[in-house]
């Protein structure tokens, strides 16, 4: 078998450019848009401004001011909250992986096989409709509330969510893409790694988000079902305390957890694996 | 270094579009094309041109007949034949850099990256090789594609309309870039094409194909040497012919 690469092995010759063209344009650090920072912060600021004139003008338990929400806040950073959080998120983290390449894998399946197709799509379409509440339930019954049980029931409540997106992403794969790979013989690896991932990533990453937003709400029912740690325990007992500062500092806590996932780990992937699409179209 | 084709008593149909029946596309065609030839397959649209592609790319299968591609080495012993496909659109994964995009052909193939710089080089890309194809002008991108399809060191090389979707100042140059990469005549090729002048320019024999079902209704040898010009007297002559056939 000759290994000659046949291009290199041809002379060289000289090729007139096309006017205008020297090396392609990159990408380029674009500044900060200022309302990526200022309309965030002036969301906060209206919650914070909207909840201080609503709880300083009822003067009920129910509405905590902002100086025992910081308090509170305070206290369960002072308790250890890192290792709560901890708990919770490694219980998502796992769920969510599980979930994922499942997700991968049924979802290719379904775009490659009408058989496929048919067995796990209405088993998709009914995991949709399922409440997370009643994933929470069965895994709890099932499986307790040891590691196993939290875990799957995050898998099983961000699965349907994730194959949907993934089957969708592959049927919207250019087709001439799959023949290309075929008659230049890309091996099944190459052909995952190199075409069906890249191509699938936009859905990917919505999925990740519609499952990531369902996998905390599961995994909270989950902990409050009677698990020792985690958030969800924590929230219960200040439920059971009627602690409302308390509920509202962890479910703070909580909410800057998702938006440090968000910006710190998704839109950071987004930004790397999507980068070609912002190089200008000549 | 290069394939033996033959198509012996093809049939291939497919579903028609309207009317729930079928529409016979190939029936019982024949053809053979030697080793280091590089043949034209020239016709109306929809006479099947690219099916026939496709049977020998081994994107379709033969509703009956036989499909041979063998291929041969330096020595002439057979083996498993390597194809190198440009098609109408080039067909890049958008998210690879150019240089990834000829290199995972190459590595696929069995042959490492090493030729690639010197193959985008070749087709005037030294200097894109690390941007992505949504950068480049249609006539760069088509330029990467026909890096990929001779990187692999083809035995065949597949070339479907590849400049049809291009303007005739680009896709003039890149004819001429075609023709250098076939000066050595160590490789097979079948180039489908509406140009009847491309056919002339590129080919050592053109095939004219008849309506549906497709038959080969004339062939044209091409005795001019390479390098060619678009201009020589023979294209001229072959192609005024091939048209007056066509008409």
């Amino acid at each position: 078998m000759s290994t000659r690469p046949t291009a290199s092995a041809g002379a060289s010759f000289p090729v007139r450019r096309p006017a205008g063209s020297g090396r392609s344009p990159r990408p380029g650090r674009r500044g900060i848009a200022p309302e990526t920072i200022l309309g965030p912060l002036l969301l906060v600021g209206l919650v914070v401004g909207g909840w201080h004139v609503m709880a300083s003008t009822s003067d009920s338990t129910l509405l905590p001011g902002l100086g025992e929400i910081g308090d509170a806040i305070g206290r369960i950073v002072g308790d250890g909250a890192a290792s709560t959080l901890w708990v919770t998120v490694v219980r998502v983290l796992l769920g969510f992986t599980l979930a994922f390449v499942a997700a991968i894998a049924a979802g290719l399946l379904m775009a490659r096989s009408r058989w496929a197709r048919a067995i796990l799509e209405p088993a998709v379409l009914i995991g949709l409709t399922v409440p997370g509440l009643v994933w929470a339930l069965l895994a709890v019954i099932w499986f307790g509330l040891a590691q196993t049980g939290p875990v799957l029931a995050v898998a099983l409540s961000a699965a349907p969510p994730l194959v949907l997106n993934v089957y969708q992403g592959a049927k919207a794969v250019d087709p001439g893409l799959i023949e290309m790979a075929h008659v230049f013989r890309f091996d099944r690896r190459t052909r995952l790694t190199r075409l069906w991932l890249p191509a699938l990533v936009p859905f990917l990453l919505s999925g990740a988000r519609l499952g990531l937003s369902l996998s905390w709400k599961v995994i909270v029912l989950v902990e409050m079902f009677g698990a020792s740690e985690g958030v969800g325990y924590e929230l219960n007992t200040a439920f059971s305390d009627q602690d409302v500062a308390a509920v509202l500092a962890w479910t703070i806590v909580f909410g800057v957890v998702m938006v440090l996932i968000e910006y710190g780990i998704l839109r950071t992937v987004e930004r790397r694996v999507t980068r070609w699409r912002k190089a200008a179209i000549v | 270094m290069s394939a033996h084709v033959r198509l012996e008593g093809v049939d291939k149909a497919f579903p028609a579009r309207r009317g729930g029946g079928v529409e016979q596309v190939l029936q019982d065609l024949s053809l053979e094309i030697r080793p280091g030839e590089l043949v034209a397959l020239v016709g109306a649209s929809g006479c099947g041109k690219t099916t026939i592609l496709n049977l020998l790319a081994g994107l379709e299968r033969p509703d009956a007949g036989r499909v041979v591609v063998e291929g041969e080495d330096e020595g002439g012993a057979a083996r498993a034949p390597r194809l190198g496909v440009v098609f109408q659109q080039p067909r890049l994964l958008d998210w690879a850099t150019v240089r990834d995009n000829v290199a995972l052909a190459a590595r696929s193939a069995g042959l490492g990256a090493d030729g690639v710089d010197d193959a985008l080089r070749d087709v005037g890309l030294g200097d894109h090789l690390d941007a992505f194809p949504t950068t480049l002008s249609g006539g760069q991108r088509q330029r990467v594609a026909i890096a990929r399809a001779f990187i692999v060191d083809p035995d065949l090389v597949l070339l479907d309309e590849p400049f049809s979707a291009l303007d005739e100042l680009t896709a003039r140059r890149l004819r001429l870039q075609l023709q250098r990469l076939w000066l050595d005549g160590s490789r097979t090729g079948v180039l489908v094409t509406h140009n009847p002048q491309e056919a002339a320019f590129l080919a050592d024999r053109i095939l004219v194909l008849g309506r549906r079902p497709a038959e080969i209704v004339e062939e044209h040898v091409v005795r001019a040497r390479r390098p060619r010009s678009p201009e020589d007297d023979e294209v001229f002559r072959l192609h005024a012919s091939i048209v007056a056939g066509l008409a």
